[in-house]
C-alpha cells in the first residue's frame, strides 16, 4: 500500500503531461493546471498520513536476492509530509509564474510539462524517504538527480541552461558513485540490500560503506567542494530552485544521513568528518552569500551553509535537530526564493543591486521579510530555535566549537539582512514608474509566497514551551537543553551579523564602485566552479586525445598487418609467381632434353638396340650381385 | 519442435524472398517483417514454458548427424540463452520493419536480414559445438553482405574489415573447439557432455592455449580493448538497422560464447584467469567510455559506447567465474547482471543506432556539431533519444540500470577494488550522453534542419516497442531475473 505514496504523483505526472497538451492556452488552463497539480500534492499529503496512522510498508520482489522495500520511520515521515507541503505553493506558484518554452511563439501556454516534472520530482522524493533498501534508494536517487536535470533544462533553447543542467547532473552523479559502492559493500557484507540488515556490516566494508554514503550525501546536499553544483542549477526556473532546495534534491543528502545516523556513527572518523564538512561548508557558504550579488545565487550560497549546519548537528550526535532544522529552513528558504522570483519579474534581472522593490511590493516585501529573519535566526521566529539548538549540539562536544557555530550563525543573520534590505529596502522604485512597464507579478505568486511565510510563522510556535518537547516525544528523540550562554552568545552574533549586514548595504547601496576582484572571485565560490571548469576541459581534451590514439595507434597496427598482407602479395605476384613459374620452365625444358636425349636412342638399327639390351643386362646383373653381397 | 521452427522459419522466408524474383517492394517488406516476428513469439511462448527449477538446458532437440565424428544437430537453452535469443529475434523484427533505403534491392535485403536472423538465433540456440561455430560463422557472411551493398560511406571497405577481423577470431575459435573435442572420450561436440566433464581440467598447457584461442575469438567479437577497432568504422559506415542487428545481436555471440564455452566448459581454468579478464574489462569499460567521449559522429559515439557496455557483460561474467571461496552471492548476481544487461544493450543500443538510421535518412549528416535545438522540430524523436540515453547511461527504471548495478554488487563482492574503478565508467557514459543530447536537440537550431521531419508512424512504433523493452525490464524485471537467476544459479554452481 505504500507504493501508492510515491506512485501516485509519479503516474500523475505522466497523465498531466499528456492531457494537459490540450488544455487551454490561456488563463483557464492555468487555474486547471494549478488545480490538478495541487490536487496531487494534497492527495499525496493525505497518503502520507494514512501511511503513518496505519503504519503502511510496502515489498515488490525482483529477484530472489533483490527485493524493494518501503517502510516508515519517524525522520521518512517528517520528509514525506513536507514534501508535498511544500510543493503545492510552488506548483501553484509555478502555473502562473512561467511558460511552456516550447510554443512560446504566438500564446503564452501554462507550463504543463514543468508541473508534470515538479510532480514526478514530489513522487520521486517520496520514493527516496520510504526506501527501506538500497537498491529502492538508489533508484529514487538518481531519478531524483535525473529530474532536476529535465527542469534546470526546462528552458532548452538556451544552450548554456543544458551545459548547467549536466553539470549539476554530472556533479552529484559523482557522488551518486558513492551509493553504488555502499549498497555494493552491504551487499557483500550482509547479503542484502535491506537498511534492517546493516548492523551486521562490520570491517574494512562498514567503512567502504560510510565514506560511499557521506560522499553520495555530501554531494546531493551540496557540501564543500561539490557547493558550486547549486548556482549552476540556477539556470532552471525559480521555482525549481524553491523545490530543489527546500524539500527534494539537496534534502535527499541530509535525509540519508538523518536515516543512516546509527549505521554512520558505527566509524569513529564519522564524526569529525561531518563536523569538518559542515562547518567548512557553513563558514565558506555564509561568506560567498554575503558577497554575492545574485540574489539566487546568494540563496543558493545560502542552501548550502544551512545544510552545512544539518551535517554538523548529525554529526555532533544529534540527527533529530538537523531534521527540525531541514524543516524550518524549508519554509523560509522556499519563500525566499518564491520572492527573489516575483522582483526579478519586476526589474527584468536577477542582480540584488537593481532591487529594492520595498515601496512597489509592500506585501511581498513584508512575507519575506518573516522569512528573511527566520533565516537571519532572530528569535523567536522557527528556524532560529533549530539554529540554537544546533549551536547546543555543538556545544555537546566541545565549547569551542559552540562558538564557531554562533559566528557561522551571524554570516546567515548577515546575508539573510543583506537580502532583504537590497531585494526589498526601501529604494527608487515606486508604484507609479515601474509597475507599467514590467510583467510584475500574478496574486497567485503571492498567495504561493504567503503560504510559506505563513508555514514559517507557525512553526515559530516551537519557542512556545513544551512544543519541542512534544515534538520530541512525537519523534522519539531528546533534543539538547540550550545552556545560556551559549544562547546570548549566538544572539549578540545574529544582532552583529544584522548590524554588519545593514552597514554593507548601506555602502553597497552609495558606493557606485564596482566589485573588485577578488571580492568576485570569492562569491562565486571561492574559484571552485573555475577550477572544476578546468577539470572537465582537461577530461574532454584526454578523450579527445583518447579517441585519437584509438584511431592511429590501436588500430595501426590493424592496418599495419593489412598492408603487410598486400605487400606479401605484391611479393608474390612480382617475384614468387615469376620464380614459381620459372621453375616449372625450367623443368620442362629439363624434361623436353632427357626426351630428345631418350629419342636419340631410337636409331632403327638392330646392333644399337643390342648394345643397349646387353648394357641393360649387365645393369641388373651387377645390381643383383650387389644386392646378394650385401 | 519450437526452437527449429524459431530458426527454421526465418531461413524459409529468406529462400522464399531468394528463389523468385517478382516480389515487389512492399510485398517483400511484409513478408519479411511477418516472418521476423513469428521466432519471437515463438521464443515467448517457450519462455512462459520454461521451468525455472528443471535441468540446465530444456527444449532439447537432438537428431544425430554424422555420429562417428560425435557430431549432431542439436538445440536447446538454458535461462541465459533464452532470454538472449529472445531479445534478439525482438532486434530483428525491430530493425526488418524499420524504415531503410534498400537501394532498389528491397528482396534481397530483406533475405540477407532474414537469413541473418535464422543463423544469429542458430548460434543461441545450439547445443552443439560444431554447430555453434557453423551458425557463428554464417553470420558474419550475411552481415558482410548488408554492410558492404546497403551500408554507405566506404561501405565495402568496411565490410571488408569487419568480415577480415572477426573471421581471424572465429579461426582461433575454430582451433580451439578441435582441441575440446579432441580432449573428451568418446570424441563429441554435444556441450551438455563438455560442460558435465570439464575435460580440460588440470590439463595445463592444452588447456591454457584451448582457453587463449577460445576467449581472444571471443575478444574480438565482443569486442574488448584492444581489439575493437573494426567495430566503430562497421557501424558508421552501415545502414541504421544493420548497426542495431551488429551491436544488438552480433556483439552478443561473443559474450555469450564466453558465457557457453569457456566459462561453462573450463572452469578451474577461467577461474585461474579470472582476474585478468576482468582487468581488461575494466580496461573496455573506461576506455570505451572516454574514447566515445571524444568522438564527434553520432555513431561513432554511439559505437564507441557498445565497447564500454560489453565491458560490463565481460566483467560480470569474469568475476562470475572467479571461483573464489564464500562469494557464491555475488558471482551469481554478477552473472545474473551479465545477462541482462546483454539483453538491456540489444535494446537500447538497437533503439539507438536506429535512430542513427533515421538521422541518416533525413539528413546524411552524422556530425554532432552541425545540430542542435531538434527538438523544436521533432519532439517524438526526441524523447526517444533522450529516454534511450538515459537508459544508456544507467538511469533508474530503465533496463541498463538494473544490469549494472547487479555488475557492480556482485563485483564488489569478488574484486572490490575493480568494483571501485569500474564503477566511474558510469559518470563518463553520463558525460557523454547528456552532451549528446545537449548538442543534438537542445539549444538554437541551425536553419538548415528547418525542414527536419519527425518520426513517421513505423518509425515511432518501433521505437515504441523497443523502449517498452527497456522501460518494462527497467520497472519490473523480475520475469526476466528468475529466468536468468535459474540457469546463473546452476552454473555458478549454487545448486
Amino acid at each position: 500500500m505504500l507504493w501508492s505514496v510515491p506512485l501516485l504523483p509519479l503516474l500523475a505526472a505522466l497523465v498531466i503531461h499528456g492531457v494537459g497538451k490540450r488544455w487551454p492556452g490561456d488563463d483557464r488552463g492555468r487555474a486547471v493546471l494549478t488545480l490538478a497539480g495541487v490536487a496531487i500534492t494534497v492527495a499525496t499529503l493525505l497518503l502520507v498520513s494514512i501511511a503513518v496512522t496505519a503504519d503502511w510498508s510496502g515489498t515488490y520482489r525482483w529477484s530472489s536476492r533483490v527485493v524493494l522495500s518501503l517502510g516508515m520511520t519517524s525522520a521518512s515521515a517528517v520528509f514525506a509530509i513536507v514534501v508535498p507541503l511544500i510543493a503545492a505553493p510552488i506548483i501553484v506558484y509555478s502555473a502562473y509564474h512561467e511558460a511552456s518554452p516550447v510554443s512560446g511563439r504566438e500564446t503564452v501556454r501554462p507550463p504543463v510539462g514543468l508541473v508534470a516534472l515538479l510532480t514526478a520530482f514530489v513522487g520521486a522524493m517520496e520514493l527516496l524517504v520510504l526506501a527501506e533498501d538500497f537498491v529502492t534508494l538508489l533508484i529514487a536517487w538518481e531519478l531524483v538527480g535525473a529530474c532536476s536535470w529535465a527542469l534546470i533544462a526546462h528552458e532548452w533553447q538556451k544552450a548554456g541552461n543544458l551545459r548547467d543542467a549536466t553539470w549539476a547532473f554530472l556533479v552529484t552523479r559523482f557522488g551518486d558513485l558513492g551509493l553504488y559502492i555502499a549498497a555494493a559493500a552491504a551487499f557483500a557484507g550482509t547479503g542484502s540490500f535491506a537498511f534492517a540488515d546493516l548492523a551486521q556490516l562490520d570491517g574494512w566494508r562498514l567503512d567502504v560503506f560510510v565514506a560511499g554514503v557521506v560522499l553520495a550525501a555530501a554531494a546531493k546536499s551540496a557540501q564543500v567542494p561539490f557547493s558550486p553544483w547549486l548556482f549552476a542549477a540556477m539556470s532552471g526556473p525559480t521555482p525549481v530552485s524553491a523545490l530543489l532546495h527546500a524539500a527534494t534534491m539537496v534534502a535527499a543528502g541530509i535525509y540519508l544521513v538523518v536515516r543512516l545516523h546509527a549505521e554512520l556513527s558505527a566509524v569513529a572518523w564519522f564524526a569529525p568528518v561531518a563536523i569538518t564538512l559542515g562547518l567548512t561548508t557553513a563558514l565558506a557558504g555564509g561568506l560567498v552569500a554575503c558577497l554575492q550579488g545574485h540574489a539566487k545565487k546568494l540563496l543558493a550560497a545560502s542552501t548550502s551553509a544551512q545544510y552545512g549546519l544539518m551535517w554538523l548537528a548529525a554529526g555532533a550526535g544529534f540527527p533529530s535537530v538537523a531534521l527540525v532544522h531541514f524543516v524550518t529552513h524549508a519554509f523560509t528558504k522556499a519563500a525566499l526564493f518564491l520572492a527573489a522570483g516575483i522582483a526579478e519579474r519586476h526589474v527584468d534581472s536577477y542582480s540584488l543591486t537593481a532591487m529594492r522593490l520595498g515601496r512597489l511590493l509592500p506585501g511581498v516585501a513584508a512575507a519575506s521579510m518573516v522569512a528573511s529573519l527566520a533565516l537571519a535566526g532572530v528569535v523567536p521566529l522557527s528556524a532560529a530555535w533549530s539554529k540554537e539548538k544546533i549551536v547546543t549540539a555543538a556545544g555537546h562536544q566541545a565549547s569551542w566549537l559552540a562558538v564557531i557555530v554562533a559566528v557561522a550563525a551571524g554570516l546567515s543573520a548577515l546575508y539573510a539582512t543583506r537580502f532583504q534590505l537590497l531585494a526589498f529596502g526601501r529604494g527608487r522604485h515606486d508604484r507609479m514608474s515601474e509597475a507599467v512597464s514590467r510583467p510584475g507579478h500574478s496574486w497567485a505568486e503571492a498567495v504561493a509566497l504567503y503560504l510559506l511565510a505563513a508555514g514559517t510563522l507557525a512553526l515559530s510556535l516551537l519557542w512556545w514551551p513544551g512544543v519541542g518537547n512534544g515534538l520530541a516525544d512525537w519523534l522519539s528523540v531528546h533534543f539538547p537543553g540550550t545552556r545560556p550562554w551559549e544562547l546570548i552568545l549566538s544572539l549578540l552574533l545574529v544582532a552583529l551579523g544584522m548590524g554588519l549586514g545593514a552597514w554593507a548595504v548601506r555602502r553597497e547601496v552609495t558606493g557606485a564602485r564596482r566589485p573588485g576582484a577578488t571580492r568576485t572571485g570569492v562569491a562565486d565560490w571561492l574559484g571552485l566552479p573555475m577550477l572544476a571548469a578546468r577539470g572537465a576541459e582537461a577530461m574532454l581534451m584526454f578523450s579527445h586525445g583518447l579517441a585519437r590514439f584509438d584511431d592511429r595507434a590501436v588500430d595501426a597496427g590493424i592496418r599495419g598487418s593489412a598492408r603487410f598482407g598486400a605487400w606479401l602479395a605484391r611479393l608474390g605476384e612480382r617475384r614468387g609467381e615469376g620464380a614459381f613459374d620459372g621453375a616449372t620452365n625450367q623443368l620442362a625444358k629439363g624434361i623436353d632434353w632427357a626426351g630428345q636425349v631418350a629419342r636419340r636412342a631410337h636409331t632403327g638399327q638392330m646392333h644399337h638396340y643390342y648394345t643397349g639390351i646387353a648394357a641393360g643386362l649387365a645393369a641388373i646383373l651387377i645390381i643383383l650381385s650387389i644386392g646378394a653381397l650385401l | 519442435m519450437i526452437l527449429t521452427a524459431a530458426l527454421g522459419l526465418p531461413m524459409l522466408g529468406a529462400l522464399a524472398l531468394a528463389v523468385s524474383s517478382r516480389w515487389t517492394e512492399t510485398a517483400a517488406r511484409r513478408c519479411a517483417i511477418a516472418v521476423s516476428v513469428l521466432p519471437v513469439l515463438l521464443l515467448i511462448w517457450a519462455w512462459r514454458q520454461f521451468d525455472p527449477q528443471g535441468a540446465l538446458f530444456q527444449f532439447v532437440e537432438e537428431v544425430p548427424w554424422v555420429p562417428s565424428l560425435g557430431m549432431g544437430y542439436r538445440l536447446g537453452v538454458d535461462g541465459i540463452a533464452l532470454a538472449v535469443a529472445t531479445m534478439s529475434a525482438l532486434v530483428f523484427s525491430a530493425s526488418i520493419a524499420y524504415p531503410v533505403d534498400t537501394k532498389h534491392q528491397p528482396r534481397q535485403y530483406y533475405a540477407w536480414m532474414l537469413f541473418l536472423q535464422s543463423v544469429s538465433l542458430g548460434v543461441f540456440l545450439a547445443l552443439d559445438l560444431l554447430l555453434f561455430y557453423v551458425f557463428f560463422d554464417l553470420s558474419l557472411v550475411g552481415m558482410f553482405f548488408l554492410i558492404g551493398r546497403w551500408g554507405h560511406g566506404q561501405a565495402q571497405l568496411a565490410a571488408f574489415k569487419f568480415f577480415l577481423y572477426t573471421f581471424c577470431g572465429s579461426l582461433l575459435l575454430l582451433l580451439a573447439i578441435i582441441g575440446l573435442y579432441l580432449s573428451v572420450e568418446p570424441h563429441t561436440f554435444d556441450m551438455r557432455v563438455l560442460i558435465e566433464q570439464q575435460p580440460l581440467a588440470g590439463a595445463g598447457m592444452t588447456a591454457a592455449l584451448v582457453f587463449l584461442a577460445l576467449m581472444l575469438g571471443f575478444a574480438i567479437k565482443t569486442p574488448m580493448v584492444p581489439v575493437h577497432t573494426w567495430l566503430p568504422q562497421a557501424h558508421v559506415d552501415a545502414p541504421g538497422p544493420v548497426s542495431a542487428i551488429l551491436a544488438g545481436v552480433l556483439l552478443k555471440m561473443g559474450t555469450y560464447g564466453i558465457i557457453r564455452i569457456p566459462f561453462a566448459m573450463m572452469a578451474e581454468t577461467f577461474s585461474r584467469h579470472a582476474l585478468v579478464i576482468a582487468l581488461f574489462a575494466v580496461a573496455s569499460i573506461l576506455y570505451g567510455a572516454f574514447v566515445a567521449l571524444g568522438q564527434r559522429n553520432l555513431k561513432r559515439r554511439i559505437a564507441y559506447t557498445s565497447i564500454n557496455h560489453m565491458g560490463y557483460t565481460v566483467l560480470g561474467i569474469a568475476v562470475a567465474g572467479a571461483l573464489i571461496q564464500d562469494t557464491g552471492y555475488a558471482r551469481e548476481l554478477a552473472l545474473v547482471g551479465a545477462t541482462v544487461e546483454m539483453v538491456a544493450h540489444g535494446l537500447i543500443t538497437g533503439a539507438l543506432f536506429l535512430i542513427c538510421g533515421s538521422f541518416w535518412q533525413r539528413t546524411e549528416e552524422y556530425d554532432l556539431d552541425s545540430y542542435g535545438g531538434l527538438l523544436r522540430q521533432a519532439p517524438w524523436l526526441t524523447a526517444f533519444a533522450v529516454l534511450a540515453s538515459f537508459a544508456s547511461l544507467g538511469l533508474p527504471g530503465l533496463a541498463g540500470f538494473v544490469a549494472e548495478f547487479h555488475i557492480f554488487a556482485g563485483t564488489f563482492g569478488v574484486y572490490p577494488w575493480l568494483a571501485v574503478i569500474g564503477v566511474l565508467g558510469i559518470l563518463v557514459t553520463a558525460a557523454l550522453f547528456l552532451q549528446m543530447l545537449q548538442k543534438v536537440f537542445f539549444g538554437a537550431m541551425p536553419e538548415r534542419w528547418a525542414q527536419f521531419e519527425d518520426l513517421r508512424p513505423i518509425e515511432w512504433g518501433v521505437l515504441a516497442v523497443l523502449s517498452a523493452g527497456f522501460v518494462i525490464i527497467g520497472v519490473a524485471p523480475a520475469f526476466l531475473l528468475t529466468l536468468v537467476e535459474a540457469s546463473a544459479t546452476l552454473l555458478v554452481g549454487g545448486r
